[in-house]
């Protein structure tokens, strides 16, 4: 996030980011070669899916941890305007995909991608709304 | 809101990054406030006055 500046908000908003992400990715790799290989059944199975959710839910929370954390008023602001961008962007995307996907034939768009298109439209708006307040 | 930041600033030599170190704030965030883009929350404005020596009226001036 090249909004926030560095400070002990920052830092360890950045640190537990950090672990979240890796744990999503690696429990994401570890469901998926698991179900590859042994087929899973029953409730277990809806357990295991489950649980690379719960890492990206931990970011979310990350990010909440953040804002109550961060004492720079301004850059709390940036970082939430760049998030409010974020979640207009992806409501935006995503209605507009709804609408194509019941009315033609495009591909279907799978939920599990809306946290990283999220992602995506935060980082593009973040330097826009930073030249703003050059 | 407009305020006499850049000014006070000057009148005592102290850079942006020396400003911001003093309020604890960024840099960017002494910039946004000294350029009228950003409004500064009630308890900045008050850090700000205490550090001028100043009323808060004397540094910001509303333009309603």
């Amino acid at each position: 996030m090249s909004c926030l500046q560095t400070n002990p908000a920052t830092r360890q908003y950045l640190r537990r980011f950090a672990i979240a992400m890796s744990a999503y990715i690696a429990l994401l790799l570890m469901v998926a070669t698991y179900f590859h290989r042994f087929h899973p059944k029953g409730l277990f199975t809806y357990v295991l899916a489950v649980l690379p959710a719960i890492a990206i839910i931990a970011q979310i929370v990350t990010v909440g941890l953040y804002l109550a954390e961060e004492k720079d008023e301004f850059q709390r602001n940036l970082f939430i305007q760049a998030l409010l961008w974020g979640l207009g962007g992806v409501l935006g995307v995503t209605s507009v995909w709804g609408m194509l996907e019941s009315f033609t034939h495009i591909p279907h768009f799978q939920p599990t991608w809306t946290f990283s298109l999220f992602w995506i439209f935060v980082g593009v708006c973040t330097p826009f709304l930073m030249r703003r307040y050059r | 809101m407009k305020n006499r930041l850049r000014v006070l600033r000057a009148e005592r030599n102290w850079s942006q990054a020396e400003l911001a170190d003093r309020l604890e704030v960024s840099r960017q965030s002494v910039n946004a406030i000294e350029t009228g883009k950003f409004d500064p929350s009630l308890p900045l404005a008050f850090k700000l006055a205490r550090l001028f020596s100043m009323g808060i009226e004397e540094i910001f001036t509303d333009e309603s």
